[in-house]
């Protein structure tokens, strides 16, 4: 059997890229390689004898492959490893750090819905789900995987340029006393305290209060 | 001070600076785990997750546990980046008065102990001792996240 030699260049900055839990492996190809490089994957729980291959990216050409559904248990750590291959030679494996879904992924910010009356708004925000493997499979809020989810509000007023923020645990926030026929934007972010987690701020929702009857 | 936790544990109340000791572990957990060539143990998690333990033994085992940083682990991680130790002896201090605490509690029998904080105990020992004593120290301390994710 042709026997491989691994003498091909490394794959690059190995490391997963996680956005509430949806966990991927990314990597750079080998330096200088152009064209035609194919890769394997492996991972494995920290803690735990063996490797596991990922057929699914196996001999795939892309530079990336989803390890969701392998680490979804966020109570455990993870590794993962790729190995390339050219023309008959291979590279070395190359891990990444040890990976902690709880601490290291990002948090997508918060859905955000505004009704107004005449002299307030009222602001609903939900937290994204975790990642799930298919739509049939029960949702399950971020705010159940980390208890001390809060949330940063934003509201501007946009005839004054008057802002005032707030910082609340539950989803709801009313905002009181504002002027009537007035445009207010809300803008709003998730913090978890620990581990330390921001989400970046959502995009700005606009409504107007009532006019005075 | 910001981010001070309070964790209670039925009668017995500690609070902790868990903002605090997150962020130095992050600035030194690269470091720690990369001196960490084994990837087949780990001292806190195998052969059971920590998240296995009953609630009834939660004070006892985190005791334990904070026993085990202070007097195994911490006084053995000493590294030649002196910016990394600063780091850990930081956190060895938050944990000494945890464990202080946690000792009045256990003194005046808010804090009870069953068979499986000390099996579990028993477990984390044995992983410890099957390595030598500085690879044993560094690996638990690269699993120190693994501590706090269960705390909280």
């Amino acid at each position: 059997s042709g026997e491989l030699s691994c003498s091909l260049p490394n794959p690059r900055n190995v490391h997963f890229e996680s956005v509430n839990m949806k966990n991927v492996l990314h990597w750079s190809a080998p330096a200088g390689t152009g064209d035609g490089v194919l890769y394997k994957v492996k991972y494995s729980v920290y803690g735990v004898g063996k490797w596991i291959r990922k057929p699914e990216c196996k001999n795939i050409n892309r530079t990336w492959c989803d390890l969701s559904s392998e680490t979804s248990d966020y109570e455990e750590q993870y590794y993962a490893s790729v190995k390339a291959f050219l023309h008959g030679m291979c590279s070395d494996w190359v891990e990444t750090t040890r990976f902690n879904p709880l601490t290291d992924t990002k948090i997508d910010p918060p859905m955000v819905s505004v009704s107004s009356t005449e002299k307030s708004i009222s602001i609903i925000l939900t937290a994204p789900g975790k990642w799930k493997k298919s739509p049939e499979e029960e949702s399950i809020s971020l705010l159940q995987v980390y208890p001390g989810l809060q949330y940063n509000v934003s509201v501007l007023n946009k005839k004054t340029k008057k802002r005032w923020f707030f910082s609340i645990s539950n989803s709801t926030l009313v905002v009181p006393w504002l002027e009537p026929g007035t445009t207010y934007c809300v803008s709003a972010r998730i913090r978890v305290t620990t581990p330390l987690l921001y989400s970046r701020f959502s995009k700005e929702y606009c409504i107007a209060t009532l006019k005075d009857k | 001070t910001a981010g001070i936790r309070i964790f209670r544990f039925g009668p017995c109340q500690v609070s902790l600076s868990m903002t605090e000791i997150r962020a130095g572990f992050n600035a030194i957990k690269a470091n720690i785990q990369a001196r960490d060539p084994i990837r087949t143990l780990s001292i806190l998690s195998y052969p059971h997750s920590l998240h296995k333990v009953q609630s009834s033994d939660r004070c006892c085992i985190t005791h334990q546990l904070f026993d085990f940083y202070v007097e195994k682990v911490f006084k053995h991680c000493q590294t030649e980046d002196s910016s990394i130790n600063r780091k850990i002896s930081s956190i060895a201090n938050s944990f000494l008065s945890v464990k202080r605490n946690l000792g009045q509690c256990r003194e005046q029998n808010k804090c009870t102990c069953g068979q499986e904080s000390s099996e579990k105990l028993k477990q984390i020992l044995e992983n410890y001792e099957g390595l030598n004593v500085t690879s044993a120290a560094i690996k638990s301390l690269g699993e120190l996240d693994i501590l706090l994710d269960w705390m909280e």
